[in-house]
């Protein structure tokens, strides 16, 4: 009883005293936030106070994967096919151009990482190294309209910025959903051929698509607003729907991100109740993202050799790749009035879609290596968040220093 | 609606032909129940919404879907997939405990106290001497009790009783969320139920080590179970002020992410709960309450986030409780449980009215307050299952019995009491 009284005394006090922390790093630096609640559950979990043991950790696991459905889907009711239509060529081949190049510049030496010098065969560090690029190619768009917010510029680089980091965590997303249903693992029932690499990416698309088809219909055209308790029950039904996605995609150990990616693209163009779909999501990706850190943490269980040497490598390649993936578009495909090297600085925030992949990683690939996956996306997302607030304020001050014009506009 | 039905009806479809593309594994959460349980939730929501259609609480049709999909109807929720949930089932206990007791307002309770402690003890002795006298006398039409001596007979009875007084605290809450209810009915029937929740349940283990007994039982473990089992309780009111501390503190230093912290809070108790058998419910129930009547810091953010959460948690409760009702066990025994029903809600009836008048209560709630004492769900269904793990045998065939009782009680309580609100005129949403 004691050791369970002092294990819930750590927790609060350890819990408590880490975010008076991290609320000065706030106020001081403009730190994002998250790094408490990943400490939280590493507070909770087996290797502290043991709250949350391994078999508690696994019985979350439709949490989690709501949290993980969640984010996706936030992330396909960005592309709504009307506003993509009116957005200028330059800023749709910018915003491509940088994420595929950063992805690149992210694979190739994560690739040799994994096979020269942790030793593995090439199918398995195609999976670990496409995975860690496509947590490396993020940008948190909910970070980038926070930046942009602040920031009340009409600087012509925001927008693309915006519309950059969007496509980041598509190109992530995708990336991820195609390499766990091309190099897929898992038996299938007796009897029946198992499904060809390509199949299994075409099963993983039909479920996504499948899912928006019938969800849409299942919402019909209410309007969440007009009814008394409407947002709650609209909830219910999202977390129905987002369970259903993620459980069958979890169930053939496909992506859960991506086919709820491909169910809130269609549920954004398919007209209905689309606008209070997106509201609700926007309003619970906090809780949501938070409650992911916490599992994260819960979940955490890394090696000396994870945080000595592969992870700080990750997020060193993170870094390098993604200013190269900045600069050789600002050099390659911008016009001249947006060229600028310092759209990377924009983009440095990760957010909750990079703990995402690398839990969806955890629980779809236990066999080849999630301790470290985690270990590398853990600390890349904490150390950039801290660097982010400071980085993007920076960059507003540089384009206002560079475009007065452009502040003196917003002003007025 | 009809659209929504068949898009159910679809996803069950497809849940059938994706089984053959992964072969069956064993896991701490199978994939399949993952799956599973996002169609359940789809199908209490619908099902919710047919319920109000028709003028009846949601909660009922969050039951209905449960039992439609569960084991004893449809069996598409197997009982392996329920078990897979229970840690789902564990976080809607205690979010509505912790806010149970955060809307028990001292002053309330003191404004209403000679009401509530009247109700109380009128209806808890009624229903467990009505509920005693007929057990005792249906006995002959109740296999398991014909063979036992008349001893037993009776301290088994009065265990029947104990447990069948229970009322239940997840309804009530379900039922004044989805009304808005927050008149003197709301707020009698609420003080009532709470508190009466702790009164019985320290009945339950005074009855319970007194048929553990008089069963044959180790008389010298009797005195044992009976500590063990108060100092279960007096454990739980314990854990609830420390779990209240922590909680206040949080509110004092921290205050953001309500949403997250409480999910977390319910885990972290759940697991010391688990740790130190003290129980969840009434824990966070102390919890909630320390926080909004004891503590130096403002409940109500925490209130209002618990609120917010009150609806998804509501329909994870009441489905996955509709999943688990055994209805080839009301159909055994179905006389005998209609019989216990009636006389259950007929002492309600009786005794509630009697107690309101002489507490002074509004003449509003003597009349309808028993329809919010009528219901019984977690709580109940808690005792039934100690009493068949710890009652070898005849503890089995008692909760088979106990169970069909709540289920009639956990069906008709919210549509009488949502009747009883809304002729008390506290229905605020429609």
């Amino acid at each position: 009883m004691q050791t369970t009284l002092a294990a819930l005394a750590v927790l609060t006090a350890g819990y408590i005293f880490a975010y008076l922390l991290f609320d000065r790093l706030r106020d001081r630096y403009g730190y994002v936030g998250g790094a408490e609640y990943v400490l939280l559950g590493v507070l909770l979990g087996p290797h502290v106070t043991g709250l949350l043991d391994a078999g508690r950790v696994q019985d979350l696991t439709p949490i989690v994967s709501l949290a993980i459905g969640w984010l996706g889907m936030l992330l396909g009711t960005y592309f709504r096919l009307p506003a993509l239509a009116l957005l200028p060529p330059d800023q749709v081949r910018m915003g491509f151009s940088e994420a595929v190049a950063t992805f690149a510049a992210a694979l190739g030496p994560l690739l040799l990482l994994f096979r020269y010098l942790a030793g593995h065969g090439w199918t398995d560090s195609a999976v670990q190294a496409v995975t860690l690029s496509a947590v490396a190619t993020l940008s948190s768009p909910a970070a980038v309209d926070a930046l942009v917010e602040r920031a009340r510029l009409r600087s012509a680089i925001l927008p693309v910025l915006q519309f950059t980091a969007r496509i980041d965590a598509l190109v992530g997303v995708v990336a991820f959903g195609i390499v766990l249903a091309v190099f897929h693992r898992g038996d299938v029932a007796p009897g029946i051929r198992p499904p060809t690499a390509t199949e299994w990416a075409v099963i993983n698309l039909a479920i996504g698509v499948a899912s928006g088809v019938l969800f849409h219909l299942f919402l019909g055209p209410r309007d969440a607003s007009n009814e008394a308790g409407g947002a709650s029950r609209l909830f219910v039904a999202l977390a129905g729907a987002i369970v259903v996605a993620s459980g069958a995609s979890y169930y053939l150990n496909l992506s859960p991100l991506y086919t709820n990616l491909v169910l809130g693209f269609i549920l954004a163009n398919s007209g209905g109740p689309h606008r209070d779909v997106t509201r609700l999501l926007l309003v619970t990706e906090r809780p949501v993202y938070l409650a992911l850190l916490v599992f994260a943490g819960a979940a955490w269980s890394p090696e000396s050799v994870d945080l000595l040497f592969l992870a700080p490598a990750f997020v060193l390649v993170r870094l390098a790749a993604r200013f190269l993936g900045a600069k050789a578009t600002a050099e390659l495909v911008a016009p001249p009035e947006l060229r600028t090297p310092a759209l990377a600085r924009g983009l440095l925030a990760q957010g909750g879609l990079a703990v995402a992949i690398a839990v969806s990683y955890t629980q779809v690939r236990p066999d080849l290596n999630p301790r470290l996956i985690l270990s590398a996306a853990l600390l890349s997302v904490l150390l950039f968040e801290i660097v982010a607030g400071r980085e993007g304020v920076s960059l507003v001050q540089s384009l206002e220093e560079a475009e007065p014009g452009a502040a003196a506009v917003a002003a007025s | 609606m009809i659209r929504r039905l068949v898009v159910l009806a679809l996803l069950i479809g497809g849940a059938v032909l994706l089984e053959p593309l992964r072969a069956p594994t064993e896991g701490v959460i199978a994939p399949r129940s993952l799956f599973l349980f996002g169609i359940l939730l789809l199908t209490a929501d619908t099902f919710g919404a047919l319920t109000h259609d028709a003028g009846l609480p949601r909660l009922l049709g969050y039951l209905l879907a449960g039992l439609a999909l569960g084991p004893t109807v449809t069996g598409v929720v197997p009982p392996a997939v329920l078990q897979d949930l229970s840690m789902m089932k564990q976080l809607a206990v205690g979010l509505i405990g912790l806010l149970a007791g955060a809307e028990l307002k001292l002053g309330d309770l003191r404004h209403r106290r000679r009401a509530i402690l009247w109700i109380l003890a009128l209806q808890v002795a009624a229903v467990m001497a009505a509920v005693w006298v007929v057990v005792l006398l249906l006995h002959p039409w109740i296999p398991f009790l014909t063979q036992l001596a008349p001893v037993g007979l009776m301290f088994v009875a009065l265990l029947f009783a104990a447990t069948l007084a229970v009322n239940s605290p997840m309804v009530t809450l379900a039922m004044l969320t989805e009304t808005g209810a927050r008149g003197p009915l709301a707020r009698t029937t609420l003080g009532v139920v709470l508190v009466a929740d702790v009164v019985v349940v320290l009945l339950f283990t005074v009855t319970f080590s007194l048929a553990q007994a008089s069963l044959g039982g180790p008389n010298a473990g009797a005195s044992a179970i009976l500590v063990q089992l108060l100092r279960e309780v007096l454990g739980s009111i314990c854990a609830g002020v420390v779990i209240g501390g922590a909680v206040s503190l949080y509110l004092r230093f921290v205050r953001h992410e309500l949403v997250v912290f409480a999910v977390v809070a319910v885990f972290a108790t759940a697991a010391a709960a688990q740790a130190l058998h003290f129980e969840l419910l009434l824990s966070l129930l102390v919890a909630g309450f320390f926080v909004e009547n004891v503590a130096p810091v403002r409940a109500e953010p925490l209130v209002e986030t618990l609120h917010h959460m009150a609806v998804p948690v509501f329909v994870i409760f009441f489905a996955l409780a509709g999943a688990e009702l055994d209805l080839a066990a009301f159909a055994s025994l179905a006389p005998v449980v209609l019989i216990l029903a009636l006389v259950r809600g007929a002492s309600i009836l009786g005794a509630s009215r009697v107690g309101a008048r002489l507490g002074g209560a509004e003449p509003i709630v003597g009349r309808e307050i028993w329809s919010g004492l009528v219901s019984q769900a977690g709580v109940a269904l808690g005792l039934a299952t100690i009493i068949a793990d710890r009652l070898p045998g005849l503890g089995r065939a008692m909760q088979v019995l106990i169970v069909g009782v709540i289920a009639v009680n956990e069906s008709v309580g919210p549509v009488l009491f949502r009747r009883g609100l809304s002729r008390a005129g506290e229905i605020t949403v429609a």
